[in-house]
């Protein structure tokens, strides 16, 4: 069984995802050692050409796989730090992992996900179908609202598509046959479910795709472990040479705590910070 | 084994019992293993079962007079004709086969109180809103809502007998030991839990009993919440029950009477009648 790893990015005019990709996919491959691909379209390349970051991302991915740009009206609010800034999301093919993946068993990771570990490597080795991250662990505190932790206030749980793995097979093709209509009926899901439609969210439709294929029940049991996580309202300020990554975690009012973690994968959601030590992160990989 | 669910009700104006304990009878027959499916009724009310359709739910009927003030549960013990008896609220569905809960039981000791209760989503309840006393007087949390007990056997006798102390006596036990925090009324969850804690009953950690507890405070919801059918819904037919998005196979205390509506009881004697 062959087994890699996937991310996905189509650059928007405000998030460089190509470089996020390169530099998720870097660290991805170089803690996990497996072979990792990327999912893009052919703008992206472009923009990847003309800003020379082409050649890292063909020495990082073992393949570069393109597909149509997904069509999208998807907006989100996105903070740097006490930031706002509303961007496009363009985060609606995530369903066609399982026809794009070249490998048997995928793990496809966000591309604000960085890993610092080789601790997904044991789930990858494991022989579950279908494993999800069951939840989020907030880095700053102890900052995770209801809607961090359910699909709505009534709703299922919300698992974090941040990290999945799964078996290439009809099991699993009917998971993400299940995610795309999900997509597609999006609001009449969000009565259902009562979450509200904008924007859209793969965490939301892979959560109830999971929800209703475990027979509406909650099994969190064959999860991937809780996603450790600092939100876009906190800064990473500094990479050191020795992998160490350390957070502005915002307190509100303008206070602002330091905290560093190292050999932890972490999912930072404060994209522009990623690319403002986009140096020092590269050097890692 | 003579084992038996034993279900207690009084008359009242507001709600309907002789109801809600029919539905619950309904539901053990439809989905209880043979020889676990007794069901003894003790009720103020003999008459009343002569409106029910299918009377023969309730294997025993015992007439016993309700003493004013009294909590008739609290002399389930003495009340029960079963040598291995589980006293159930009758505000509670049984949806699936649940009697390897009780061959574990009767098998390993004389006396269980529910110690844990699960919510819609079947998360374990954490909150303490309704059970301040309990924390606050470090009681062991138990629900008399599902009580298992071996008739005459020497754990339940003690036990049984110092709880009816302490509902006969609830200003001067709450006083003693409830001081940290005192409850409005000492009802049978607060005898049960403080006989518990006198008396040093071993603690069980057990995964079952599953028994979904549908006050609305404890559902981790991020309002207020007196009732929950203000807030989702229930759904149920003959493939089970929904509540909210969440399908239920656990046992089912769905506090709220109104939801025994002449349509599930429809529902759970068609399915008795096709069995």
């Amino acid at each position: 069984m062959n087994k890699g790893i996937i991310v996905f990015a189509y650059n928007s005019r405000k998030v460089d995802y190509s470089l996020l990709a390169i530099i998720s996919g870097g660290l991805a491959k170089k803690h996990l050692g497996l072979p990792i691909s990327l999912i893009t379209d052919q703008s992206t390349v472009d923009w990847m050409n003309e800003n020379n970051t082409i050649e890292k991302a063909n020495e990082i991915f073992s393949s570069i796989i393109l597909t149509e740009r997904p069509q999208s009206e998807n907006y989100r609010n996105l903070s740097d730090g006490n930031e706002i800034d509303n961007i496009p999301f363009i985060n609606a093919n995530r369903y066609s992992v399982w026809d794009l993946t070249p490998y048997d068993r995928t793990l496809l990771i966000d591309s604000d996900y960085l890993i610092f570990s080789n601790r997904l490597r044991a789930y990858l080795d494991s022989t579950d179908d279908f494993m999800i991250g069951k939840s989020m662990t907030d880095l700053g505190g102890e900052r995770v609202g209801t809607l961090d932790r359910y699909v709505s206030e009534t709703g299922p749980n919300l698992y974090w598509a941040t990290n999945v793995i799964f078996n290439k097979n009809k099991d699993t093709k009917l998971f993400f046959n299940l995610v795309d209509y999900i997509k597609e009926n999006y609001n009449y899901y969000s009565e259902l479910f009562r979450f509200y439609p904008r924007p859209y969210r793969n965490d939301i439709s892979f959560s109830i795709a999971k929800h209703t294929l475990d027979g509406f029940t909650t099994n969190t049991e064959n999860s991937l472990p809780s996603i450790p996580t600092i939100t876009d309202k906190d800064i990473l300020v500094d990479v050191s040479v020795d992998g160490k990554l350390t957070f502005l975690i915002n307190q509100g009012n303008n206070d602002f705590v330091a905290i560093s973690v190292k050999n932890q994968d972490v999912h930072i959601m404060n994209k522009q910070s990623i690319i403002r030590n986009k140096e020092n992160l590269l050097r890692l990989i | 084994m003579n084992f038996g669910y034993l279900l207690i009700i009084s008359k009242s104006d507001l709600v309907d019992y002789t109801k809600l304990a029919y539905a619950l009878a309904l539901s053990i027959k439809n989905t209880q293993k043979e020889g676990i499916d007794k069901v003894c009724l003790v009720t103020d009310d003999p008459q009343s079962i002569k409106k029910l359709k299918s009377p023969w739910v309730f294997d025993q009927i015992i007439e016993y007079k309700n003493k004013p003030g009294w909590d008739n549960r609290s002399d389930m013990d003495k009340l029960t004709p079963f040598d291995f008896t589980v006293c159930l609220d009758v505000d509670m569905l049984f949806l699936n086969d649940c009697s390897s809960w009780v061959e574990y039981f009767v098998k390993n000791t004389e006396l269980f109180v529910a110690d844990r209760a699960l919510t819609y989503r079947g998360e374990l309840v954490t909150s303490d809103y309704y059970r301040k006393t309990f924390t606050a007087n470090n009681l062991p949390n138990l629900y008399s809502f599902y009580t298992f007990f071996k008739k005459n056997s020497e754990q339940s006798i003690e036990f049984f007998n110092l709880q009816r102390e302490i509902v006969s006596n609830p200003v001067e036990f709450s006083n003693l030991y409830l001081a940290d925090y005192k409850p409005k009324v000492v009802g049978t969850d607060e005898a049960f839990s403080l006989a518990a804690k006198l008396l040093d009953l071993p603690k069980f950690d057990l995964s079952f009993p599953r028994i979904v507890h549908m006050k609305g405070q404890v559902q981790n919801w991020p309002w207020p919440a007196d009732d929950w059918t203000d807030h989702i819904g229930f759904y149920f037919n003959r493939n089970g029950l929904k509540i909210g998005n969440f399908n239920q196979t656990d046992l089912i205390h769905y506090v709220n009477k109104d939801i025994i509506t002449d349509e599930v009881i429809s529902i759970l004697e068609d399915t008795a009648w096709k069995k």
